[in-house]
């Protein structure tokens, strides 16, 4: 059922979500760049540049303890937030690197710390003329339990799940033909130009010295992982405070030397050149196998973050071309 | 905090006995501190966990017909295998697991068997020998093959001594090169040339190799030219860097696959093409 949100009734909405989530919701940035934080009162910014970090970071941190450890070989676990969170704001790309991390972490054997955070958790979208630049964003097709859509005269809201529905109670209907004025049509989630370069590498048909060539450009940041809403790759640590350890895992990165590298000093990953084919085959090649979806959502990301241009839109722009060059 | 449920936990287990096996490598017998049986099978891994040092894969290196008390055979090569070393019987560690895909026994049983082992590839390989000790019916004829770089490398030298005593087992070693000093009078050379000197019947046999990476393609060229072909023929345990053991983490992926989760152990058909895999 269509709703038709005011202002009041908006700001109704976020004090329902409030009151059982920790609502996070776009904020705009003095750099004019966009951030999911906690809701303070006001209302978010709905429309705008894609958000600057990735959401799934939410459910997936940085660093995470995992849990603590005694001398008496005991173990403890962190308690689950006390309200689980509500991202509001995303868009169809951000729903779907969600629905890629709730696919590997959720799928046996569950990750026990992804879904300490993900359990209860509410999703938030936004389609309709909340672009950049005003441009219409694609509809939302489930991935989320309610969409905010920005129509040319005021926001509407429509519930995908029965909480959606629930916290839409009482607000106006609007009538199906205030969708009219939208281009509501799907869009394939992978631009042609990774579609190309996918089949590509599928087929084998990219020159080994086209990877050296993108390796030597590479300053092993890690930035592109870093970005990424779908890399899911961690290491642990371990921090010990007298009889006590704390057992955490952080984000690593495929583009460092020692990702791979063995006590034995074997590394399956030991050049460059491994290790950038291997960031670009995982996503579009083994993770379409492995999960019959790209490891890609074509966010962009990682093209903002690289520092020598070599993200996935311009490595595969290039790859493109260097195969119709060899005229494979 | 709450009670443990998850994936990441360790278990508490209590070092038994530590006896030494090479100058770099010692042989620690554990027992998970419950009494219960660590119900692993032959060729699986645990993941050890000493507080401070977070954890390391290793092999199980005795065979699951042998009790509840478990072996693991380690290489002091690092922070937490040196810590590993340092420590008493009767010392707390934590293990999770077992982890992976064992060695497949239904493919194996009725075969006569090549259990190809190079370096520390012995330990895990050690749990399928001990198995095919313990269950001579399953089991056609068996030769174990060894390799090691010298006779100070040689890994379980009692068990070699034992297995070539042994009337149901045919074990070879051979070691690439011996010191001038050494008394070693065994056979020198890479495992390949043992495998020449093997009368074999390739329409009923299967290999298993496990070793370290430059050992496989040799080998598997041999095997192929002694007639072992077609498909389900030759297994491998394939060595990475797991850090979850659960498919999680991503540092052991060989293109599509996890190798703690989808291997260790992989028919060779499945691995071969996939690049960086041997």
């Amino acid at each position: 059922m269509l709703k038709r949100l005011e202002e009041k009734d908006f700001l109704c909405l976020l004090e329902r979500i409030a009151e059982r989530w920790q609502l996070l919701v776009p904020q705009r940035m003095s750099d004019g760049s966009r951030l999911l934080l906690p809701w303070q009162g006001g209302l978010p910014v709905l429309a705008g540049p894609p958000l600057q970090r990735k959401p799934t970071e939410v459910f997936f941190p940085q660093l995470e303890l995992l849990l603590e450890l005694d001398d008496a070989g005991g173990v403890a676990l962190p308690n689950p937030p006390e309200k689980p969170p509500a991202l509001l704001g995303l868009d169809h790309l951000d729903l779907a690197g969600i629905a890629f991390l709730d696919r590997f972490f959720l799928s046996p054997p569950t990750d026990d710390a992804y879904l300490r955070r993900r359990r209860g958790a509410l999703l938030v979208g936004v389609s309709g003329l909340a672009g950049a630049q005003g441009e219409t964003l694609p509809p939302l097709e489930g991935e989320c339990d309610l969409e905010l859509i920005l129509a040319p005269d005021g926001l509407l809201a429509h519930p995908h799940t029965a909480r959606g529905t629930e916290l839409l109670e009482g607000f106006a209907e609007a009538a199906p033909d205030k969708l009219a004025a939208l281009d509501r049509n799907a869009t394939e989630l992978l631009p042609e130009i990774l579609l190309k370069a996918a089949r590509l590498l599928q087929e084998e048909r990219v020159p080994e010295d086209f990877w050296e060539e993108i390796a030597a450009r590479c300053i092993a940041c890690g930035g592109c992982n870093f970005a990424c809403p779908t890399c899911s790759c961690f290491g642990v640590q371990d921090r010990t405070f007298g009889k006590r350890t704390e057992r955490s895992r952080l984000w690593d990165s495929c583009q460092l030397d020692a990702f791979m590298r063995e006590a034995s000093g074997h590394n399956p990953l030991g050049t460059e050149t491994l290790r950038t084919r291997r960031r670009i085959y995982h996503k579009l090649v083994a993770d379409p196998l492995r999960w019959g979806e790209p490891g890609c959502v074509a966010c962009g990301r990682c093209d903002r973050a690289c520092p020598t241009g070599i993200g996935m839109f311009a490595l595969c722009e290039e790859l493109v071309r260097t195969c119709d060059r060899h005229g494979s | 905090m709450t009670a443990p449920a998850s994936l990441y936990a360790p278990r508490p287990c209590r070092l038994l006995t530590v006896s030494g096996l090479t100058p770099q490598e010692k042989l620690f017998r554990l027992q998970l501190v419950d009494g219960s049986s660590l119900g692993h099978q032959p060729g699986q891994f645990i993941q050890l966990s000493i507080p401070g040092l977070t954890e390391a894969p290793i092999s199980v290196a005795n065979s699951p017909t042998r009790g509840t008390v478990f072996e693991l055979a380690v290489r002091r090569a690092g922070r937490l295998t040196g810590a590993l070393h340092k420590l008493a019987p009767g010392a707390l560690i934590g293990i999770r697991g077992p982890f992976g895909r064992p060695f497949q026994l239904d493919a194996l049983r009725g075969k006569q068997l090549l259990l190809i082992a190079g370096g520390c590839g012995l330990a895990p390989l050690r749990s399928l020998i001990q198995y095919c000790q313990d269950r001579p019916e399953e089991f056609a004829a068996v030769h174990i093959l060894y390799g090691a770089r010298s006779p100070a490398d040689l890994l379980f030298k009692d068990d070699l001594a034992a297995w070539q005593r042994s009337e149901r087992l045919d074990c070879r070693y051979t070691v690439d090169r011996i010191p001038a000093d050494s008394c070693y009078d065994g056979e020198t050379g890479l495992l390949p040339r043992l495998l020449s000197q093997l009368e074999l019947d390739p329409a009923n046999c299967s290999a298993v190799l496990v070793g370290p990476p430059p050992m496989y393609r040799p080998v598997i060229a041999e095997l192929r030219r002694l007639g072992l072909s077609g498909e389900r023929r030759i297994m491998l345990s394939l060595e990475r860097q797991m850090r979850c053991g659960v498919g999680k983490c991503g540092h052991c992926s060989i293109e599509h696959l996890t190798c703690c989760s989808d291997g260790p152990v992989f028919w060779l058909e499945e691995v071969e093409a996939l690049r960086g895999a041997l």
